[in-house]
């Protein structure tokens, strides 16, 4: 699909059965990811309706977060739910969890959105804003210390990290975050780099 | 592999995942990966210590049309399984059609064949059935792949001011095809002169649509019915 063409769209009917995306999602070790990515396999379309009340509204934060436009982060979410039900037969539980494939689907097609279009000038208008909100974050990651990733992030420098959120999180490239921490493009390509082996090295 | 290689590999992956890889490089890595065992292990290694950020974007509720979207595409996208391995495999869809349902319309549809063609059977045979109960509501069948029958197995409501409008999709047409407005309760003759003959695993489907039938010549409103044509021996 190509992204933000709005005639690409079908189904735009006003009376739409109204389904509560993940109002009320269950725990995520309640609900059966592996199970139901084989139920999408076998063509049962209400598994596949099943993960989106469950997962939808985290899917479309995680591509919003990346390309900074409902509409868009939309679309690449229907997308990717495409994506997860065409390639629900291949999925393989020996590559990771069920819930990280859904995702790296919805992640990789908003990233390669995101390199293939660039993004000037909207790095410019959050500059601000967004170290604000990435240093709020890095203060929040305090709750979340169970999980080994925000122990190995502590570790890091906090503009190193910030590196490493910018890119994962908000989805900027290289040049990107050059230009947000005004800092050289090739210290931050250096500290990105230093950053990822420190995280193998931490996180095994 | 050398650790320098292994560094690299671990490298070159773990800025894929991380999202840095400028266009052509991304585009690379992924042609790379079908072929490279150790380069997929290095990137699912990536995702799998990475996946935890993702908690750090906000969850965003869809808009209320999102998931229709997504079901509308849905009734377009290629099935997940390879079709190679015979008619009841296709059928997934079919799974939660009661054996009554199930029953009734294949009578009904082996009455047809025998009633109406003196020679030979129906190449082909759709049951249409309600995307949400499987309830089967419309049979199409084909004595001749240049023209269908649409014939109704019960009454379908429709509100006043809506129309019933019939497309078909085989595999590899560019979109759905328009055959025509439905009036509930009552068979329509449909040629198909003007498309390809019918294909096996050829899409069916009933949307609601405005009076005059869908202004866009492609189908906009929620799916009633839907089957996929097979192959009647």
């Amino acid at each position: 699909m190509t992204y933000g063409h709005s005639q690409s769209r079908l189904g735009c009917f006003a009376h739409a059965p109204s389904l509560p995306a993940t109002a009320h999602p269950l725990p995520e070790l309640t609900f059966d990811y592996d199970a139901t990515l084989a139920a999408c396999a076998r063509g049962e379309r209400q598994a596949l309706q099943h993960l989106y009340e469950q997962e939808g509204a985290r899917l479309l934060g995680v591509a919003r977060q990346l390309v900074r436009d409902t509409a868009l982060a939309e679309d690449i979410v229907h997308d990717a739910f495409i994506k997860i039900w065409t390639g629900a037969g291949s999925f393989d539980p020996q590559r990771g969890s069920a819930r990280g494939w859904i995702f790296s689907v919805t992640r990789h097609l908003a990233l390669n959105y995101l390199r293939s279009q660039g993004r000037e000038v909207q790095v410019q208008d959050t500059a601000l804003d967004a170290l604000a909100i990435a240093t709020e974050r890095l203060d929040w990651s305090g709750v979340m210390q169970a999980e080994r990733i925000h122990l190995c992030l502590d570790q890091l420098e906090p503009q190193r990290r910030s590196c490493v959120i910018h890119a994962y999180v908000d989805g900027y490239s290289h040049a990107e975050i050059s230009q947000k921490l005004a800092t050289p493009l090739g210290t931050v390509k250096a500290w990105i780099k230093r950053s990822l082996a420190a995280l193998r090295g931490c996180m095994g | 592999m050398t650790d320098a290689r292994d560094a690299e590999l671990e490298e070159l992956a773990g800025e894929y995942v991380l999202g840095t890889l400028a266009a052509e490089a991304r585009a690379q890595l992924q042609q790379r990966l079908p072929s490279e065992p150790a380069l997929r292990a290095a990137v699912d290694r990536w995702e799998q210590r990475l996946h935890p950020l993702t908690e750090l974007a906000p969850a965003q509720t869809p808009s209320r049309l999102l998931w229709t979207r997504i079901e509308r595409s849905l009734a377009f996208a290629r099935p997940a399984q390879p079709v190679a391995t015979g008619w009841w495999n296709l059928l997934a869809l079919w799974r939660g059609l009661s054996l009554l349902g199930l029953t009734a319309s294949l009578v009904l549809a082996g009455w047809l064949v025998i009633r109406t063609v003196p020679v030979g059977s129906p190449t082909y045979l759709v049951v249409l059935v309600a995307p949400q109960s499987n309830a089967p509501g419309w049979v199409v069948q084909a004595n001749d792949p240049r023209e269908i029958q649409l014939i109704p197995l019960g009454r379908a409501e429709v509100p006043a001011d809506k129309a019933l409008e019939f497309w078909t999709k085989a595999d590899g047409w560019q979109g759905p095809v328009s055959l025509g407005l439905v009036k509930p309760g009552e068979t329509l003759h449909v040629p198909l002169d003007k498309l390809p003959p019918l294909q096996d695993n050829q899409l069916f489907e009933l949307t609601l649509e405005q009076k005059t039938g869908s202004p866009i010549g492609k189908p906009t409103g929620p799916v009633q019915f839907i089957g996929r044509a097979v192959k009647v021996i």
